[in-house]
């Protein structure tokens, strides 16, 4: 297990390294540069200010620069935002995105489960029905509509109420996290009720619940230990690349609700060629997602002996 | 017979279908006898495992009903719904494919020890201990530490030692086995046979062994019912059946079947194959195969006649007191 986890960490320190070169390289390739923004700069303030940032060192120097200052920890200062340092831009809003995203995944799987095994004993009855077709409706439709209506569905709720029953938008409480958490973990949580809804419906049909049966278990209890931890594997499988996709969806959700995520530097830094934002987010998103792949493998071999074994 | 500890009657089970309504099994009545060891044969398809899975509740419903019937167990009604209780304590099963009859993800020693809980109420620590002393009852060395292994780390022979372990955890008193031995192989189906024979000694349990194998029927039965088409077409002690085969069914297996005694005899297939179930013929089921068809077994079903006094029995009009005794097959003086 010790062997297995040091090599996977090992392959994931290469793939950070792997996404900030490539990141690093593609973004000064990109046409113009970080101090086009100011405007009418003269051409002597514009050498300076080159001069200040290193920008007027070969390309190869500025990435040796790039290296060894990330290995220290350290991204460097905003381009476009006075004198505010990347790695504290990334620690006052990274909490807030990770807090919105690990709420959605857990409301996503926790809801992606209960409605795919309940689709599943229901199969092609009311219960069944209904639900796939939310599932359609969740997977097909965008997560800003979800936002926007998600977000009105609060107003007419507090009104109807006559009392603040959720906040509409903003930070700072668990209440203000419910709504955008949820909208947040919506498509995924189609995607994995699906997911469940046909794995549950093949553990059903296994010689090893007839096995169950045969032992006169009661219904409940061959579902709860026998069927419902078979059923789960290959819903765990998808949540490593889920949770990268609900970390980096986030921004459209963040900035629906006015919440302040890393999300919206990271868009914003990426229009304004801020490259030390650019830079900074996303080798940290990528090490993050990196992080959070290698714990779901971790997990997975917990449920199933039979990965712990074989690694 | 008063020492019957189970007695079927007349029960039939149909399944739903795309293509109509399948009659797997027609009114099918046996008795099992304490202690003793019923085998029920059968090419596939003929309704012997569903025979054996409705008595175990096993019949997914739908598609599957049981129309008609009663399975008797200590007077209690196996084929009603309250008989789940009685089910992995009284009576425990094995099945054909032991390398997928276990839940893959769940230790073996807690899958021994769950069946102890439910039914005997055992804590959890007394049914780990249980389930170790009956892995070791069933020949699986250092049962301590394969308690605690997960089937992908057992071989297929091992699968089945602790399928029996599981099945025999509660000391019940009817053990099921459908085809035990089909996907293992030669070697290991021997000690799979031996170690039910031995266990069957020690706990004078009853055992109903579904298989195709007459071979193993040879070597394990006291009893055997010949199932055809979702019927039991013949019913008699082993030596009965195998050397006084009284059905043309029985006797055209016997005649499919290599033997020591003469070993340069021609075996002869029956011809053709069985009949379609989605409509079963309305007289005898195997008189489009039979070669000693008579008019009256096209329109009405033969029922089961003793053949002699024991307890042998053949589902066919030959035995007919009004059939032709010329070149009668199955008539003896």
């Amino acid at each position: 297990m010790f062997r297995y986890i040091a090599k996977r960490l090992l392959a994931g320190v290469i793939t950070i390294w792997f996404i900030a070169t490539a990141t690093f390289f593609a973004m000064h390739a990109v046409p113009g540069d970080p101090l086009m923004n100011d405007r009418a700069v003269s051409d002597e303030v514009r050498r300076n200010l080159e001069a200040r940032y290193g920008l007027d060192k070969p390309l190869g120097e500025q990435y040796i620069i790039f290296i060894s200052n990330m290995l220290r920890g350290d991204f460097g200062i905003s381009f476009t935002q006075q004198n505010r340092r990347v790695n504290d831009i990334i620690r006052e809003h990274f909490p807030v995105s990770a807090i919105l995203g690990i709420l959605a995944i857990i409301i996503a799987a926790l809801g992606g489960i209960l409605w795919g095994a309940l689709t599943a004993l229901y199969r092609n009855r009311l219960p069944d029905i209904l639900i796939m077709l939310l599932v359609i409706l969740g997977i097909s439709v965008p997560g800003f509509v979800f936002a926007a209506t998600g977000q009105l569905a609060l107003v007419h709720v507090n009104a109807i109420f006559g009392v603040k029953v959720l906040p509409v938008a903003g930070w700072g409480t668990f209440s203000h996290m419910l709504m955008p958490a949820l909208v947040l973990g919506l498509g995924t949580m189609a995607l994995l009720t699906r997911l469940m809804r046909t794995s549950m419906i093949d553990v059903m049909g296994e010689d090893y619940i007839r096995t169950a049966h045969a032992k006169g278990l009661s219904k409940q209890r061959i579902f709860l230990r026998h069927q419902l931890r078979n059923a789960i594997l290959p819903v765990v499988t998808v949540l490593g690349p889920q949770i990268s996709a609900i970390t980096t969806g986030g921004f459209v959700v963040e900035y629906v609700f006015a919440i302040p995520g890393l999300g919206r530097y990271f868009v914003q830094a990426v229009q304004q060629l801020d490259y030390t934002v650019i830079m900074g987010t996303t080798v940290f998103y990528g090490a993050f997602l990196v992080l959070m792949v290698i714990l779901v493998d971790i997990l997975y071999g917990f449920i199933d002996p039979r990965v712990r074994v074989s690694a | 017979m008063t020492d019957s500890i189970l007695s079927v009657r007349d029960l039939a089970v149909e399944f739903d279908t795309f293509g109509g309504v399948v009659k797997a099994v027609r009114n099918v009545s046996f008795d099992l006898t304490a202690g003793q060891t019923l085998a029920i044969v059968g090419e596939s398809g003929c309704g012997k495992s569903v025979t054996v899975q409705s008595l175990m509740g096993l019949i997914p419903m739908p598609p599957g009903r049981i129309t008609h019937g009663r399975a008797l167990f200590k007077d209690q009604d196996l084929l009603s719904i309250g008989a789940r209780g009685i089910r992995g304590h009284h009576m425990g099963m094995i099945f054909q494919d032991p390398m997928t009859s276990l839940n893959p993800t769940m230790r073996i020693g807690d899958q021994i020890a769950e069946t102890l809980v439910v039914h005997k109420q055992y804590s959890r620590k007394h049914a780990q201990d249980e389930a170790v002393s009956l892995l070791a009852r069933t020949h699986i060395p250092e049962p301590g530490r394969r308690a605690n292994q997960y089937p992908f780390e057992f071989s297929g022979g091992m699968l089945q030692r602790a399928m029996i372990a599981q099945a025999l955890a509660c000391e019940p008193a009817i053990l099921i086995a459908d085809e035990p031995t089909t996907a293992l192989d030669v070697t290991i189906q021997a000690q799979i046979l031996e170690l039910m024979q031995t266990l069957q000694q020690d706990n004078g349990m009853s055992i109903i062994l579904i298989t195709h194998d007459l071979a193993v029927v040879a070597r394990m039965a006291d009893q055997v019912a010949v199932m055809y088409a979702g019927e039991i077409v013949e019913t008699g002690s082993v030596e009965d059946i195998f050397y006084q085969p009284a059905h043309p069914y029985n006797q055209g297996l016997q005649q499919a079947m290599t033997s020591n005694q003469q070993p340069d005899r021609v075996l002869s297939p029956i011809p053709g194959s069985p009949p379609d179930l989605f409509s079963p013929p309305k007289g005898c089921g195997y008189c489009k195969r039979c070669p000693h068809a008579m008019s009256v077994c096209a329109e009405h079903p033969p029922y089961l006649t003793a053949v002699d006094a024991s307890s042998h029995q053949s589902r066919c009009w030959l035995h007919h007191e009004l059939a032709p005794v010329h070149n009668n097959p199955v008539r003896r003086p």
